[in-house]
């Protein structure tokens, strides 16, 4: 072959090769690698036993009804420490995943929704496509829940607005070794008041005096002692926090609480809050000594070696107890204070709330994901009837969604609409202020401590935490505004382009009146900051 | 000299109106990547009876493609559209890419789009209130849009917030465009600002006065009905006798439209409040209505609550009457 004719054979091949380029691009709009999967990744800390196999359910699903679609399930330890650095860095990064589980009471972690995740409330006031031929057909996404997403709504950093989508409905629930029961007192009657389960306390310190096993009432860590601290303190402080509703509203959100604290209206010293830190002792008593040294790993083996009686925690450990443990174990709530009570009697508004306070297992879309619209499907089918039975079936965990059967073995976990909650327990109202408390926890606890010595000590950091709480809530407030007015002038450019489209002015609407009710909330907490001055 | 440019009856300017369409962000790290940068060497020599058949073949093919091109008005629509569904940086590359002087529309979407694009610098902030001063000088649906976001720049894009000047721009855009949809945004928000950060005035039933004042420059409903809201919050954050601040709650609701918990949350606040206040009948109405219309929350338990305490102060009230 001579050099011209090589020279116009490769010439050839380029014409031919610009034109099929050509004619693809004018004439498909799909890539040339049609059959390259997406890859959708979907990150949680739920590795206790139940979730990971619900999850793998659904995928498994998801990915029978597309096939272009690959999600893969990242199970991260913690909630704790490992779970928030991998989060936050990766946020950054740029490499995170597409869907995450979020807590809004994460340590330090408050700025995250507002600064990385994106809010799916349009989708979320449709009807979920995955529930078509169910009775939730033509429901909203939202109200296909069970607690409607109601805390979501609260927590968002735009008030109702909708940014995630939950998988299951948790309780806290005492989980008895009826064995050990059996053992203690010769029957199994659970506990019902405070008052039983003092009683039942009390032979069980004799039992263990007695036999000389190292038997306590309730299985001790700092994780089961704190969820017990927050139930009994709401439950304690309703009275305090009805006083303090000036809205109205029935209810406290965090930032009510921070302001509060400022104006003077509650305090450590305050009597009800007095009392709940006085049962948090008395219960802390029954535990073993040093319990605030261990997490809760270290009281659920407490529990399954047969030390403890009890342990309080979250049905989201049921799955575990019950599959590890050798004995029966039974499922009742945690026994109510009466109105009689010595401790709390005379503050008592009513039976507080153990649970059906909302759905939880929140999955967030990263703002910074690839495939957004797959992210939001496999949301959309994960939160189906069909998806949230294959979880439940497969988890041992209560649903989230209206209309999916909860097994026998369950249905202890739920929680009857009997009870109150007003809101946030005051000691958990801030990321310094959850920090702050438990650092003084040893306060409290202990042969050294006191109630005295607890409320000192945190009077002492209060003043200057509740305002770095508030400041916080402020910051992250902005940082939810500003991107909303890209936001209404995008949605406003595209109704006037498209005033065919009804959703367009509505979302606008929508969103235009929820950044004014963030942004009244932002100037409130603003003016009391400055009414309140510097820490004196 | 301007020409109308697309149905929206916004224009186009001439190179020398062109406006400042490039922002810092470029070398802050933008996606696009201009194709200039991929080659700079050349890669196949043509000798000039090959630049014959080049030529002819691009003849046939480059037509067809501009006839394919999007236009820059497509651009800027799907650009917003990117913006819509919270792809900000995808925005601002395609933005980025368009050639020759930007359209009003096209400013616009550059500057709106670069206030959110990340990381966020003053510069580039400034860069952006530059653009929206020079749209604002219009008289179109884009003046007014870029007047008031001229105005939230120093309520909350910029770090350190300046609420009077904000408060000065809704204002102005108030009297200059008063039917436009920003104008009447504005107002609420310079109402917010009256509320709770401006200087004056200084006592909060001033402050509540002032904010109410704008109410009657209001003509969108849902507009009217948001400060109504917020004229009645402002009144429990002040501690306003309770006659003062339902009749805004009470406002507020009868134009509806709020959902989930907003709604939820005035239906309540209305009803306690009133029991407070002691207009028994009206609070009943509001438990019940909320009991109806708010089907998921545990408030529910506390509601019913509510009416059975009011059962007992309506039983106590006909007790005192002879």
């Amino acid at each position: 072959m001579n050099r011209r004719l090589r020279s116009r054979l490769g010439l050839a091949l380029f014409v031919a090769g610009y034109a099929l380029a050509v004619t693809w691009v004018f004439t498909r709009s799909s890539p040339i690698l049609t059959d390259r999967p997406v890859v959708i990744r979907v990150a949680h800390w739920q590795i206790e036993r139940g979730p990971p196999d619900g999850l793998k359910a659904i995928i498994r699903r998801y990915e029978e009804l597309h096939p272009r679609v690959k999600v893969e399930q990242v199970l991260v330890p913690g909630g704790g420490p490992i779970f928030r650095q991998w989060l936050r860095s990766n946020l950054v990064g740029g490499t995170g995943v597409d869907l995450v589980e979020f807590g809004i009471w994460l340590d330090g972690m408050s700025d995250i929704p507002a600064r990385y995740f994106a809010p799916i409330t349009k989708e979320m006031l449709s009807p979920n496509p995955y529930n078509r031929g169910t009775p939730l057909e033509h429901v909203p996404w939202a109200q296909t829940f069970r607690d409607g997403l109601i805390s979501q709504q609260v927590n968002a950093p735009v008030p109702g607005q909708f940014y995630a989508a939950t998988l299951t409905e948790v309780s806290t629930r005492l989980f008895c070794n009826r064995a050990l029961l059996r053992e203690i007192t010769g029957g199994e009657i659970m506990p019902v008041t405070l008052a039983d389960l003092r009683a039942l306390a009390g032979k069980v310190r004799e039992f263990a005096a007695r036999t000389g096993r190292p038997i306590y009432t309730l299985a001790g860590s700092r994780d089961n002692a704190e969820w017990l601290a927050e139930f009994l303190m709401q439950g304690a402080t309703m009275r305090m926090s009805q006083r303090n509703d000036r809205n109205g509203v029935l209810g406290h959100n965090n930032w009510d609480e921070l302001e509060e604290y400022l104006d003077g209206r509650w305090s450590f010293r305050s009597p009800e809050v007095r009392a709940g830190l006085e049962l948090m002792r008395e219960i802390g008593t029954n535990m073993k000594p040093g319990f605030l040294q261990s997490q809760r790993d270290a009281s659920a083996q407490e529990f399954l070696r047969g030390d403890a009686l009890f342990i309080f925690a979250g049905t989201w450990d049921g799955t575990s107890l019950r599959s590890l443990a050798t004995f029966p174990i039974e499922v009742i709530r945690y026994p109510q204070p009466t109105k009689d009570d010595p401790v709390i009697g005379k503050y008592l508004f009513g039976r507080f709330a153990d649970g059906g306070g909302g759905t939880a297992v929140e999955i967030y879309l990263n703002k910074q994901s690839a495939h957004p619209r797959e992210a939001v499907d496999f949301l959309q089918f994960m939160s189906s009837v069909e998806g949230s039975q294959l979880f439940t079936d497969h988890s041992g965990w209560l649903p989230a969604i209206i209309g999916v059967k909860v097994p026998e073995t369950i249905k202890a976990y739920e929680t009857p609409w009997d009870s109150f909650t007003f809101g946030m327990p005051y000691i958990t109202i801030g990321s310094t202020i959850i920090s702050q408390v438990a650092l003084n926890m040893y306060q409290l606890d202990g042969p050294e401590g006191s109630v005295d010595k607890f409320i000192a000590a945190m009077e002492a950091v209060m003043p200057a935490a509740v305002r770095t709480d508030l400041r916080k809530e402020i910051s992250n407030r902005f940082l939810s505004l500003r991107p909303q007015d890209v936001q209404i002038m995008a949605l406003s450019a595209l109704s006037r382009q498209r005033p065919g489209d009804a959703e367009l002015p509505v979302a606008q609407e929508r969103l235009e009146s929820s950044q004014i009710q963030t942004e009244a909330l932002l100037l409130q907490m603003s003016r009391k900051l400055a009414e309140a001055g510097p820490v004196k | 000299m301007t020409e109308p440019n697309n149905a929206l009856g916004t224009t186009r300017s001439t190179p020398e109106q062109a406006l400042p369409a490039k922002f810092s962000a470029k070398s802050a790290g933008s996606s696009c990547r201009s194709a200039t940068s991929f080659h700079d060497g050349g890669v196949l020599t043509l000798t000039p009876r090959k630049c014959r058949w080049a030529a002819v073949l691009l003849a046939l093919v480059l037509p067809a493609g501009a006839g394919w091109a999007a236009t820059p008005a497509d651009e800027v629509t799907a650009a917003w559209q990117l913006v819509a569904d919270h792809l900000g940086r995808d925005a601002y590359a395609k933005l980025d890419r368009l050639a020759g002087p930007p359209t009003r529309e096209q400013a616009f979407a550059q500057a709106v789009v670069a206030i959110d694009y990340q990381p966020v610098t003053q510069q580039r902030l400034q860069e952006a209130e530059a653009v929206f001063g020079q749209l604002a000088r219009g008289d179109d649906e884009i003046a007014a849009a870029a007047a008031y976001l001229q105005a939230r720049m120093y309520q909350v894009h910029y770090q350190q917030q300046d609420y009077s000047r904000a408060a000065a721009l809704f204002l102005a855009l108030a009297v200059r465009q008063p039917h436009s949809h920003w104008a009447q945004l504005g107002l609420v928000n310079a109402g917010l600002l009256l509320l709770y950060a401006l200087p004056e005035p200084a006592r909060p039933a001033d402050r509540i006065a002032a904010a109410e004042a704008l109410l009657p420059r209001l003509e969108e409903k849902k507009l009217w009905r948001d400060l109504q809201l917020q004229l009645g919050r402002a009144g429990t954050f002040y501690e306003q006798p309770l006659d003062t601040v339902l009749p805004h709650l009470l406002a507020a609701d009868r134009v509806g439209g709020l959902v989930g918990q907003v709604n939820a949350d005035l239906l309540a606040s209305i009803g306690e409040l009133s029991l407070r206040a002691g207009h028994y009948a009206q609070a009943r109405t509001y438990f019940e209505r909320y009991l109806r219309e708010d089907t998921y929350n545990m408030r529910r338990v506390t509601v019913r609550r509510r009416l059975e305490d009011l059962a007992a102060l309506e039983a106590k009230a006909r007790e005192g009457k002879p």
